[in-house]
């Protein structure tokens, strides 16, 4: 008889690195409002959540993370994380925005945002991020891997999470983790069997985020996973929130 | 908890472009690691189906008896064999079921070509497990209303969409397919699951004809099996996906 957990929650505190907050344009998502969010969380014993607009993603940054500060005022377990449009935005605004808010992470969407990532239009962002020790996000769908590698290994000071990466991806994914090491996965998509053993052989605990990509996946199977992966204990926390406090400052 | 977890949607085959294992004893651990009793596993890749047969039952089946059980294939390219590869596969390598993946052939699931062996299945009472998928950018195969009629036609087998239509305009359509057909059960494994499909699913079709699967190699069984304990579902509803309901659908002891 199989010995599993019906009621399964996640036993170390864990932050959530992915998730997005917030309606969308093209349908109606099971969840789209804070406490919807948070009853979520609760359900699989999440204490924390970076969470991003999707319309910030889909359509206008500015307006997009306007709402999504919007959303989570007062709601100390959700830490936003803006989208930025650097074919388009104005650095020195976008910069002096995350200073005042004190946002500790930006996410690009160069597919969504017809850009090509390159350092001959996302370069200057770059090094800002690269100066201030903010990490950038990346859903790996949204790029190549030729031109993630090359703004990763030309930026070896920038803290580049990879986010969102399918199991057919992970051919690439895997040469390129080894390559270069100031590269983190988020793992919600990352459900090939054998991925969590495969990533802990590639990089280590350290360079690997539990998320969720909430609300298009749930957010306990990835948990589930990982806490029947044979990890330590303290990778295992670190997997679930100690990598992302780091890379947020936050420790 | 104890329960019984059968995991009815994996494969075997290294998969190239993937580099995933093919080693039945890795299985077996991962299988353990997530509380899964016993696997349908399939080997549907080979243009010849009985290599993938043989494979399943002498690599498979036959080395851990317990563990795995097997499911056969067919290909609609060669009608000439298939009736005769059934035969063998179910009478001689004692295979239970049947898995048709019309996306992999390039025929939709519809196809005339397909009927001789739905026929054969449906004399037999046997389940058939087929990929279905519908949304942007699908191949339009293995749309799940697709499967009514046929459902409707073959009454005595049971048929089984694998990944319950893969995303949400999918899953709205099996749910839609298993309403109109009670021989239809849905099958849970999808990298395109939106939070609270199960409990969709469930909802839609009843806690009785929803089937846990994980699609291994391709995912692991650990995160689809944390799909269905993190769902919103009743503990006995979560207990029938993850196995009751698939021991009456194959015909197995608890």
């Amino acid at each position: 008889m199989g010995n599993v957990d019906l009621n399964f929650k996640s036993t170390v505190p864990t932050f959530d690195a992915n998730v997005a907050l917030g309606r969308r344009h093209d349908r109606r998502v099971v969840v789209d409002t804070t406490a919807g969010l948070i009853e979520a969380m609760d359900g699989s014993g999440i204490e924390r959540a970076v969470v991003y607009s999707p319309y910030a993603a889909h359509f206008d940054t500015v307006e997009g993370n306007e709402q999504l500060l919007d959303m989570i005022k007062g709601q100390p377990r959700l830490i936003p994380q803006l989208v930025a449009n650097p074919a388009v935005e104005d650095l020195d605004t976008f910069a002096a925005q995350v200073e005042s808010l004190g946002v500790r992470s930006i996410r690009f969407h160069p597919d969504e945002h017809k850009y090509p990532l390159r350092d001959w239009v996302v370069g200057s962002w770059l090094e800002w991020m690269e100066s201030e020790g903010i990490p950038l996000w990346i859903p790996v769908a949204e790029t190549d891997p030729v031109s993630l590698h090359d703004i990763a290994a030309g930026h070896p000071g920038l803290s580049i999470v990879l986010t969102e990466t399918h199991y057919s991806q992970v051919p690439w994914a895997i040469p390129f983790l080894k390559s270069v090491s100031n590269t983190s996965v988020e793992v919600s998509r990352w459900v090939i069997a054998d991925g969590v053993q495969r990533l802990m052989d590639t990089i280590g605990a350290e360079r690997i985020l539990f998320g969720s990509r909430f609300p298009d996946s749930s957010m306990g199977n990835q948990l589930y996973n990982l806490h029947r992966s044979d990890l330590s204990e303290s990778d295992l926390a670190a997997i679930c929130a100690g990598n992302l406090d780091r890379l947020l400052g936050l420790e | 908890m104890e329960t019984p977890v059968i995991d009815f949607h994996t494969h075997s085959g290294r998969w190239g472009n993937t580099a995933v294992f093919d080693d039945p004893k890795r299985y077996i651990e991962i299988m353990d690691a997530a509380g899964v009793d016993r696997a349908n596993i399939n080997c549907i890749f080979h243009s010849d189906a009985s290599k993938g047969n043989n494979i399943v039952a002498e690599r498979f089946v036959s080395q851990y008896p317990d563990r795995f059980i097997g499911v056969a294939f067919v290909t609609p390219h060669y009608p000439e064999e298939a009736i005769p590869e059934l035969e063998r596969a179910f009478n001689e390598l004692n295979l239970r079921s049947l898995k048709v993946y019309p996306t992999y052939y390039g025929k939709p699931i519809d196809d005339p070509g397909y009927f001789p062996i739905f026929e054969w299945c449906n004399d037999r009472g046997i389940t058939l497990m087929s990929h279905s998928s519908h949304g942007p950018g699908d191949d339009g195969l293995t749309i799940p209303t697709s499967f009514i009629p046929l459902a409707q036609r073959y009454t005595n087998m049971k048929w089984v969409l694998a990944h319950s239509g893969n995303g949400r305009p999918g899953q709205e359509l099996a749910v839609k397919a298993a309403q109109a057909c009670p021989n239809i059960y849905l099958e849970t494994c999808s990298s395109f699951a939106d939070h609270k499909t199960i409990d969709f699913l469930v909802e839609g079709a009843g806690e009785d004809r929803v089937l846990f699967g994980s699609d291994m190699p391709l995912m692991d069984a650990r995160a689809m099996v944390g799909r269905i304990v993190t769902s919103g579902i009743s503990d006995q509803a979560k207990r029938k996906v993850l196995g009751l309901n698939a021991l009456k659908v194959l015909g197995l002891e608890e």
